[in-house]
């Protein structure tokens, strides 16, 4: 690891242990402002940080593929919530239309990795965010016990944060592969279908079973090209980019 | 509120600064898009009476940029924006048109809380509308007047979203968050300076195009509407959204076959490109608008990236790529074209084509009769020319102050109208509008000269698929209230036959009002993108049906849980095609004017592509190739009686009856209309 990515890991865990340790709420004008590239995996552990077993599901995505339709978040936010709203959906795909930043940075898909070692998680005073063992260990928010103390938010140490409010509730929430979506007509979970991986046009997100690497945000930026597919060619100036590792099966 | 609809419309008087609210269940009749643009437009431009609504930059015009109740709910292609106003761009005089743009500036609209907005009056000094959920400001735009419609965007998205990292951070907005960027339409400096030919720009690429709205925003000292919001629409069904879209896509949905971008939010195609040009979502018109060197034959020729570069000139400056096309992506061998064409016809032969042909013709150039200054026509086929070009134009220099005032009027000027028109080398249809598809398919033309140029709606675009009888019951079985009546398919051109059953015939009268009808509340006021529903015919396991209509009344139900029947709803279709009527007759419109331009009844009229159709000749049906059609004027006289009295309308001048309008629930409508004199008898 070289010198300023240890300093930087190293600052993050100083920030993770002040939250997992009471520290006082940070202000809401904090909100998404973490470590962008060190993931809690690549943060060195300290004796209070706790073991969680693995989710069995993991929604990977490709980048290059995603149209920026943004279907995955009206299909989040109507089966979970029973109303279109893109600011409660669990996935986020943004679009940067009018500022036209160059392919491929002008989409960024903001998708919940289901830490191996979630902040979320052990961040949570209550409980109420938790490793949900009878679904697949995923990583979900128990809406009966949130406190609405956003302290998942804050300690989300992805750009954009992973974990949203619902200022309605006064509750947070975030990604549950669909385990629990009300409006969702199939079975969701990590044994079954989410409302995002379905909608999508471009076959641009997948459900895999093997957690992806941690180490940095690419980890779940797959390959999920079908063979025949050209990335390249005349009119989509695609540019001839790194070959991205294939989305391994599962779930 | 209703399920679908936010509840209110913005009403902004730029003259008096003055911003209200109107609420939309006054207008849920007209379904919303341009039903309700057109029942707005009434309301507020007409009914008044104290308004000839003559001049499209007369303060007093309204435009309306509209959303439908299926936009912002995951409907795909649901949330374009409906654009109604009169247009600058419509010959010889301004004229009540409607378009639409696709994107996420609907969307976005409705999430903040509104379902559409209207804008009248005249600001003193350059402005800009700011909608951040409820609250809306009007801003000083001096900073922005003479900007690109990139650079405009840019400038707002930075005041709006201030130092909120693209990408990296969710942006606060009171108690709510998103991590979307704020929305726009703008005009370039073509609209600023109030030509005719100036589009509304929204985007990389996404645009108004037909009618020339930008030159209206001009008008009104209006460079740019932004919106941002974070709100939610309820719908009826959830579950039945999601479930008809994984119907639609599973079952009938275009397979994306090459990475691209999508346009509408949400939508299933990637019809847009994700390049690395401004104008990545550029499509058809712009992309065609430069060629660049052409290979030939129907592959476009040329190299995309190149034409990109030409579709970002074309957005960047903000101008109307149909109203100024350079010939269209393809020019293909008409052996009975008009003489001027030499044997070879390009598809859209329109302002920046003619300027060639008077060129080649040594009448326009450097010092000729009509001189060129500064345009350098020995470069035309180049991208410094579509430039220069935009400059001219925007800043009304030399040919471009005639070219600001729209195609024909330049013509006019020049003293060519009458030759030009005459002699078939003018392929603009109907009203100005330029050439787009509009034959062999005869609903297409006829929407033409009915509406105020181009209806853009594709729905009987290509009628083919199995066998000619196949088809047409498959197709007729789709059309209530018409489905009694399968002959209303028979495009028969020729002889009696065109008459007792063809394109004259009262049957095909029905054909048209069921276009108008369905486009008029799916397509317009639902504001489903037409280039992807409807889908009539696709073959599947089950025959050539395709989803459509069932799958947009599906998304229809889910979405509002209307208990309106398919009929219902074609119905409301009948009635916004009546709101309409009822405002270009009011401006002036009478049947004597709807007329098509000399080429449509020539040889050559049709464009050879999409040519075959079905045909009932002596009892039996069968494709026919009809690359050869053109329009015969007495069968045009007497289609339109046809359909003037299957619409309720007085034969003699086209004007809807009272019993007509009383029937749609539209008695004020009619009492307006009659103390004008305007009523049908």
């Amino acid at each position: 690891m070289s010198e300023s990515r240890k300093a930087e890991s190293s600052k993050t865990v100083l920030r993770r242990d002040f939250l997992r340790s009471g520290g006082a709420v940070i202000a809401a004008g904090t909100l998404g402002v973490g470590a962008f590239e060190i993931t809690a995996a690549a943060a060195p552990q300290t004796d209070a940080a706790k073991s969680y077993p693995k989710s069995t599901g993991y929604i990977v995505y490709d980048s290059r593929l995603c149209l920026g339709c943004q279907s995955c978040m009206f299909a989040c936010s109507m089966t979970h919530e029973g109303r279109a709203n893109p600011s409660l959906s669990r996935i986020q795909i943004i679009r940067d239309a009018p500022s036209f930043t160059k392919y491929p940075y002008d989409v960024v898909m903001s998708v919940c990795r289901q830490c191996v070692s979630p902040l979320c998680v052990q961040n949570c005073p209550t409980g109420a965010c938790h490793v949900d063992e009878a679904n697949g260990n995923i990583r979900r928010i128990d809406q009966s016990i949130c406190i609405g103390c956003q302290r998942c938010i804050q300690s989300c140490p992805h750009k954009p944060r992973r974990t949203l409010w619902d200022s309605a509730k006064k509750k947070s929430t975030k990604c549950d592969l669909c385990a629990d979506a009300p409006y969702w007509s199939e079975k969701g979970g990590p044994d079954g279908h989410q409302a995002c991986v379905e909608t999508c046009p471009a076959k641009a997100l997948k459900l895999v079973a093997e957690a992806p690497p941690q180490l940095d945000i690419t980890g779940y930026d797959v390959n999920l090209a079908p063979p025949s597919r050209k990335m390249g060619g005349p009119g989509m100036g695609f540019p001839k980019t790194a070959p991205k590792p294939a989305a391994k099966e599962g779930a | 509120m209703a399920n679908g609809y936010a509840g209110k419309i913005l009403k902004v008087n730029l003259t008096t600064k003055e911003i209200g609210i109107i609420d939309t269940a006054k207008y849920e009749e007209f379904g919303g898009g341009v039903g309700m643009g057109a029942a707005l437009f009434w309301d507020l431009a007409v009914a008044p009476g104290d308004w000839d609504l003559q001049d499209a930059f007369d303060p007093r015009n309204v435009i309306s940029l509209m959303s439908g109740p299926l936009g912002a709910t995951g409907v795909p292609g649901g949330g374009r924006t409906s654009v109604c106003a009169i247009a600058p761009e419509t010959y010889p005089t301004p004229l009540f048109h409607r378009t639409s743009f696709g994107g996420r500036f609907a969307t976005m609209l409705k999430l903040a809380g509104w379902d559409g907005i209207v804008i009248h009056g005249k600001s003193d000094k350059p402005v800009w509308i700011n909608i951040i959920n409820d609250k809306v400001t009007i801003e000083d735009g001096t900073r922005l007047w003479g900007l690109n419609t990139f650079e405009t965007q840019g400038e707002i998205t930075s005041h709006v979203a201030g130092r909120t990292r693209f990408g990296q951070q969710w942006h606060q907005i009171g108690e709510d968050f998103t991590t979307a960027r704020p929305q726009i339409v703008c005009i370039g400096p073509v609209g600023e300076s109030m030509t005719r030919v100036a589009a509304l720009i929204h985007g990389s690429g996404v645009s108004a195009r037909t009618g020339g709205f930008g030159g209206v925003f001009g008008s009104k000292n209006l460079k740019a509407v932004s919106v941002i919001g974070t709100g939610d629409i309820e719908v009826a069904d959830p579950a039945g959204v999601v479930d008809t879209r994984l119907w639609h896509t599973r079952n009938f949905g275009r397979a994306v076959s090459s990475p691209g971008a999508a346009c509408c939010m949400p939508c299933v195609n990637a019809d847009r490109k994700r390049n690395s040009y401004y104008g990545g979502e550029s499509m058809c018109a712009d992309e065609y608008w430069y060629m660049g060197p052409r290979t030939g034959g129907l592959g476009m020729g040329g190299d995309a990236d190149v034409r990109m570069r030409g579709a970002d000139i074309a957005i960047k400056w903000g101008i109307c790529t149909w109203a100024t096309k350079f010939g269209g992506a393809i020019e293909l061998p008409v052996p009975d074209a008009p003489a001027p064409f030499k044997g070879t016809v390009p598809m859209e032969p329109g302002m920046g084509w003619y300027i060639k042909y008077l060129y080649e013709l040594g009448i326009l150039g450097p010092g000729k009769q009509i001189d060129s200054y500064p345009l350098p026509m020995d470069q035309w086929d180049s991208l410094n020319f579509r430039e220069v070009f935009c400059d001219a134009i925007a800043r009304r220099v030399g040919i471009g102050a005639d070219l600001a005032e729209g195609f024909l009027e330049a013509v006019q000027k020049w003293g060519r109208l009458e030759e030009d028109m005459n002699s078939g080398v003018l392929r603009l249809p109907a009203w100005g509008a330029s050439w787009h598809h509009c034959l062999p398919g005869v609903t297409w033309a006829y929407s033409y000269i009915f509406m105020s140029g181009d209806p853009m709606w594709h729905g009987f675009f290509i009628l083919s698929g199995g066998t000619a009888e196949e088809l047409v019951e498959t197709m007729t079985k789709k059309m209530v209230p018409f489905d009694d009546d399968p002959i209303m398919l028979s495009n028969s051109w020729k002889g009696e036959e065109a008459f007792k059953t063809g394109i004259y015939s009262p049957h095909k009268a029905k054909m048209l009002a069921w276009a108008r009808r369905f486009a008029g509340f799916y397509n317009e006021s639902m504001s489903i993108c037409e280039m992807m529903l409807p889908n009539f015919i696709a073959r599947s396991a089950n025959g050539i049906a395709g989803p459509s209509p069932e799958l947009e009344y599906r998304y229809y139900k889910a979405v509002t849980g209307s208990p309106n029947t398919f009929a219902d709803t074609i119905e409301i279709g009948r009635k916004i095609w009546n709101m309409e009527r009822a405002i270009r007759v009011m401006a002036g419109r009478h049947r004597d004017q709807e007329k098509f331009a000399p080429f449509m009844h020539m040889p050559g009229a049709t464009f050879p592509i999409g040519g075959n159709r079905p045909v009932y000749v002596d009892g039996k049906w069968s494709f026919e190739s009809q690359n050869d059609l053109y329009l015969d004027r007495e069968g045009v006289e007497q289609f339109k009686t046809h359909f003037y009295r299957l619409e309720g309308w007085d034969v003699e001048n086209g004007w809807p009856t009272r019993k007509t309008l009383e029937e749609l629930g539209m008695k004020q409508v009619a009492d307006v209309m009659a103390a004008k004199g305007k009523l049908g008898g």
